[in-house]
């Protein structure tokens, strides 16, 4: 067997387990944390404990996004395919966290609020990140494959995390509904919050980013397979 | 609905939307997979033929 295909057949193996159980331990250890470790935050109660789901999944989003950036740039300066998989692959990770962002902040304001949404500038420019990653996709889906496809992708997925900036800042700039950052604030990390929930936070988040991971190690074997599929036709036509 | 409510239904979202996104990727893995498999098999009769 040569080199290229020992190379095609080791990205299209299963998963394995490591990743994958490494990913269910973590989110056990988050699940028990979250309903169990901490106590009940005293001023909203119960539904305070959305914020494990909803902080991870905002930062998951951002990171996901950074890495479409990342990759975007390495794509149009390499011009080497494998930047385009990953990005195109954690485009799509990154919209799955940023849409249950957008699900679980109304679900957390209705009580506290008294409103499922409000147009404040940290909310309106979360929907914004939101809509440029779908027009990301739907440009990847609409148009044919090829490098000018990824040439525009790519320059969606630079501009597009432009946005992240504003998205963070939007609380400090301006006056919001969304409360300001709890974990980094201007007097240290950490300092705003009780040991019992940073700690909960902070394991919810490592398993939020092995998700992740785990995410993009399946998203990326299907661009993949899709690749070595077309390579295969193509050398089939060319050998009749 | 209740505090509790709220938070079983942010549950709800935050982990079927995971779930249905993992059984997404493995059927389009898998039918991939399958496709060339499928692929390769008649690739291989068709040399063997020449």
């Amino acid at each position: 067997m040569n080199d290229a295909s020992q190379e095609s057949q080791a990205n299209h193996q299963g998963p394995g387990y490591g990743l994958p159980g490494l990913t269910g331990a973590a989110i056990l250890a988050a699940l028990g944390a979250i309903f169990i470790y901490v106590p009940t935050e005293q001023t909203e109660g119960a539904v305070q404990r959305i914020m494990y789901f909803h902080v991870p999944c905002a930062w998951i989003a951002f990171f996901a996004f950074f890495v479409v950036f990342l990759c975007s740039i390495l794509f149009l300066w390499k011009k080497e395919r494998e930047w385009d998989i990953y990005a195109h692959a954690s485009a799509e990770v990154g919209i799955l966290f940023c849409t249950l962002v957008l699900i679980t902040g109304p679900i957390w304001a209705k009580p506290i609020w008294g409103q499922w949404w409000v147009w404040d500038a940290r909310l309106t420019s979360t929907l914004v990140l939101w809509l440029i990653y779908v027009a990301y996709l739907m440009l990847r889906v609409q148009s044919e494959a090829g490098s000018t496809r990824a040439k525009y992708a790519a320059v969606i997925g630079i501009v597009g995390f432009l946005d992240i900036p504003l998205i963070h800042f939007s609380v400090l700039w301006w006056r919001t509904f969304h409360p300001q950052p709890k974990l980094i604030t201007p007097q240290g990390i950490g300092t705003g919050m009780d040991t019992s929930m940073l700690v909960t936070l902070m394991v919810s988040l490592a398993a939020f980013t092995l998700l992740y991971f785990m995410l993009m190690s399946l998203r990326v074997r299907i661009e993949k397979t899709k690749d070595e599929i077309d390579r295969l036709k193509k050398e089939r036509l060319y050998a009749h | 609905m209740g505090n509790l409510g709220y938070l079983f239904a942010a549950n709800v979202f935050v982990w079927g939307g995971v779930i249905a996104y993992v059984f997404s990727l493995v059927r389009r893995h898998h039918s991939l997979q399958k496709d060339l498999d499928l692929l390769k098999e008649s690739l291989k009769k068709e040399s063997g033929h020449e």
